[in-house]
């Protein structure tokens, strides 16, 4: 499994848990996490496009992922919180490939995914400030 | 040339003194993508800190804490820049100081990749939710 594979499977994870997390929220975060959505979804398709271009063929997302169940906006908010640090944790490990093309796609992805990690702090009210972006601790 | 004992002696103090012994030479590189994004970080610290971003700042800082400790001993002497005359200026920097180590990271063939990486994608983050 490549740097790209892993990445891809996390940024399947991630829609799949907006579109059961979405609904249990109103206000800024609502939109927000909409907006993130389609983020990830553009970031999919780059990926697919990204193994188009490559001649490989891109795995497909699982149909179903595990994930606790959701009974209110709080729950939402700290799985997408979650699910936020996960990706960009992938994406920030997948920097190390020496591939140069694979470490550019990587690192446009993890850029971004510390972004979209950013915004959704911000707009559950936590602090944002983060040297490391999906450092482990 | 030491034509007493006592003047051998006086001989080799005053070259060991002056520095001049057997001990192999330590040759010290800088790496220039290391050393630019020190000097890109303290500006943007201190302009982040003039401009009231604190918890921002203390992010620029962590990431001068850890080059000026991976680039020892070399001491980089600090730039003095202008500093940004508001908020949107701090994430135009931002976003600059993001692509410039972005492009480090890409560049790079030391094992610093991912570090440079992460100082983009922190500058990144900093230009998207500055207000």
């Amino acid at each position: 499994m490549t740097a790209v594979d892993t990445g891809l499977a996390a940024e399947y994870a991630a829609i799949y848990a907006y579109g059961a997390a979405a609904v249990h929220l109103d206000g800024d975060p609502r939109w927000i996490a909409e907006e993130l959505e389609a983020e990830h979804r553009s970031r999919r398709d780059a990926l697919v496009d990204y193994y188009g271009a490559h001649g490989l063929e891109a795995a497909p997302s699982e149909p179903g992922y595990d994930i606790d169940p959701i009974t209110d906006a709080a729950g939402a908010q700290e799985l997408l919180l979650a699910i936020e640090e996960n990706v960009t944790a992938t994406w920030r490990a997948a920097v190390a490939a020496t591939e140069p093309t694979e470490r550019e796609i990587c690192l446009k992805m993890y850029s971004d995914s510390a972004v979209s990690l950013a915004r959704w702090r911000l707009g559950i009210g936590r602090p944002v400030a983060d040297p490391w972006p999906g450092r482990p601790e | 040339m030491f034509t007493t004992r006592r003047g051998l002696l006086v001989g080799a103090a005053v070259l060991t003194a002056a520095g001049c012994t057997e001990e192999t030479a330590q040759i010290i590189t800088s790496d220039a993508d290391l050393t630019a994004a020190l000097h890109t970080a303290r500006s943007l610290a201190r302009a982040a800190d003039a401009l009231g971003y604190s918890e921002i700042a203390q992010d620029h800082q962590a990431h001068v804490a850890t080059l000026e400790r991976l680039l020892r001993p070399n001491e980089v002497t600090e730039e003095t820049a202008e500093v940004p005359a508001d908020a949107a200026a701090l994430a135009e920097a931002e976003a600059a100081g993001g692509s410039e180590a972005a492009e480090s990271c890409l560049a790079t063939e030391s094992n610093y990749a991912v570090l440079l990486g992460e100082i983009a994608a922190c500058r990144a983050a900093h230009a998207a939710v500055i207000v």
